[in-house]
């Protein structure tokens, strides 16, 4: 049970497909254990229905439909209800994790759909400090595993947090295990301290 | 046209007439169960009338050009075609299906132009199902309804910023220097308006 989530305007941009693939991969991650925000992903499409209703009427051109007839002649492909992945990240090839050293391990992700998408995943030792950082967009975080604390909460497995410019943390490890962080940027992540410096050229900030 | 600067009668369960014909929700439902049921192409001539001018105007709209916006619109009315078994009535209304149909089509369409700038394969974005509990089910077609009325309801301000999250990529601080207004004041708004659309999810928790 999850106790922080997307904002609603997050969301709403999620259901609208107006997040960037990044962010949208950590929301996704987030849904896939969170109901109660899958409800609200669902309220915020029934807005973009209901917003389709009311959009515009265009002209279209009359051989459109004429086009689709042809298009949708013939072989009808048998609806399948294929299997889903549950979580965006059930069948992604994940590389191995990279040492930052001081109980730091990082790894980027690749989504085949969006190849300059940051994501990232960072493995962090029980105890340990995250650098401390300030954002230039917003850093969307879905913990996976473990949980930490900074000045403004507390946050475990199931988690998604959202910081902002006006955020400036130092996130702190406090479970028994290693704490697992889903990532992803929507502008640049400005990173002090060492595993900052490490990282940035990474994520070729 | 600036968007959502127009205010819209409050509507009932009925929606817009197309060339003279009143079109409910119900009717749209009926027509998708002759498409899914029977093939019936006149059932489906009947919703490409009603949708395929939409989902132009809804596209341009939000800023994609006259061809794509076809484009996205006639994939959509062969998606509509081809998986017309898989609409549950049960989970939304036929716009709202119809609308994450185009959307995902719109994001497609939008990283292949990315992907081709890049070189780099194709490859599309798996979906997450976001299906639940037949009781979310239930209260979800109520809740399609209630969506009508809660956009009604929002102030013009509200309503301004609650479409730019569907109508625009652009982040909060991009809209607020656009609407002359402060960030906090662009983000108060986004939360207000979701604020009276999120309690049509009270009960479902």
């Amino acid at each position: 049970m999850s106790l922080h989530h997307p904002y609603d305007d997050t969301l709403a941009r999620y259901a609208a497909g107006r997040l960037g693939a990044g962010p949208s991969f950590v929301v996704a991650a987030h849904l896939s254990g969170c109901r109660e925000c899958r409800a609200r992903v669902g309220l915020f499409e029934a807005v973009g229905g209901a917003l389709l209703e009311e959009a515009p009427v265009a002209a279209v051109r009359p051989q459109m439909f004429a086009a689709t007839l042809r298009r949708i002649e013939g072989a009808i492909e048998p609806a399948q209800s294929f299997a889903r992945p549950a979580s965006p990240l059930d069948g992604l090839a994940l590389p191995a994790w990279r040492s930052l050293g001081g109980g730091f391990q990082w790894r980027r992700l690749t989504l085949p759909y969006a190849r300059d998408a940051n994501v990232i995943m960072l493995k962090v030792q029980p105890g340990r400090k995250m650098p401390q950082h300030t954002h230039a967009g917003v850093e969307y975080t879905q913990i996976l595993q473990g949980g930490f604390h900074d000045d403004f909460g507390h946050y475990m497995a199931g988690d998604c947090v959202e910081a902002d410019d006006e955020v400036e943390h130092q996130p702190v490890v406090d479970s028994d295990v290693e704490c697992i962080c889903l990532a992803a940027f929507d502008g640049r992540l400005k990173l002090q301290g060492w595993v900052g410096r490490m990282l940035q050229p990474w994520l070729g900030l | 046209m600036p968007i959502g600067l127009v205010r819209r009668p409050p509507r009932s369960d009925s929606v817009r007439a197309v060339e003279g014909a009143v079109v409910t929700t119900d009717d749209l439902k009926s027509l998708m169960a002759a498409v899914a049921q029977n093939r019936d192409k006149a059932a489906y001539g009947r919703l490409f009338q009603y949708f395929a001018p939409r989902i132009v105007g809804f596209m341009e709209r939000g800023g994609v050009n006259p061809t794509d916006a076809e484009e996205i619109a006639q994939d959509t009315m062969v998606t509509v075609w081809r998986k017309a078994e898989l609409y549950d009535p049960a989970q939304a209304a036929v716009s709202t299906w119809v609308f994450t149909i185009a959307r995902n089509l719109r994001i497609d369409l939008a990283r292949r132009a990315t992907r081709r700038r890049n070189g780099a394969a194709a490859m599309g974005e798996p979906e997450v199902e976001l299906v639940d509990s037949a009781e979310t089910q239930t209260l979800a077609v109520e809740r399609e309804a209630k969506v009508r009325e809660a956009l009604s309801q929002l102030s013009r301000e509200q309503a301004t910023v609650l479409r730019l999250s569907f109508f625009s990529e652009k982040p909060h601080a991009e809209i607020a220097r656009e609407l002359g207004i402060p960030l906090g004041t662009v983000k108060s708004r986004v939360r207000l308006a979701m604020a009276k659309i999120r309690p049509l999810l009270e009960g479902e928790r």
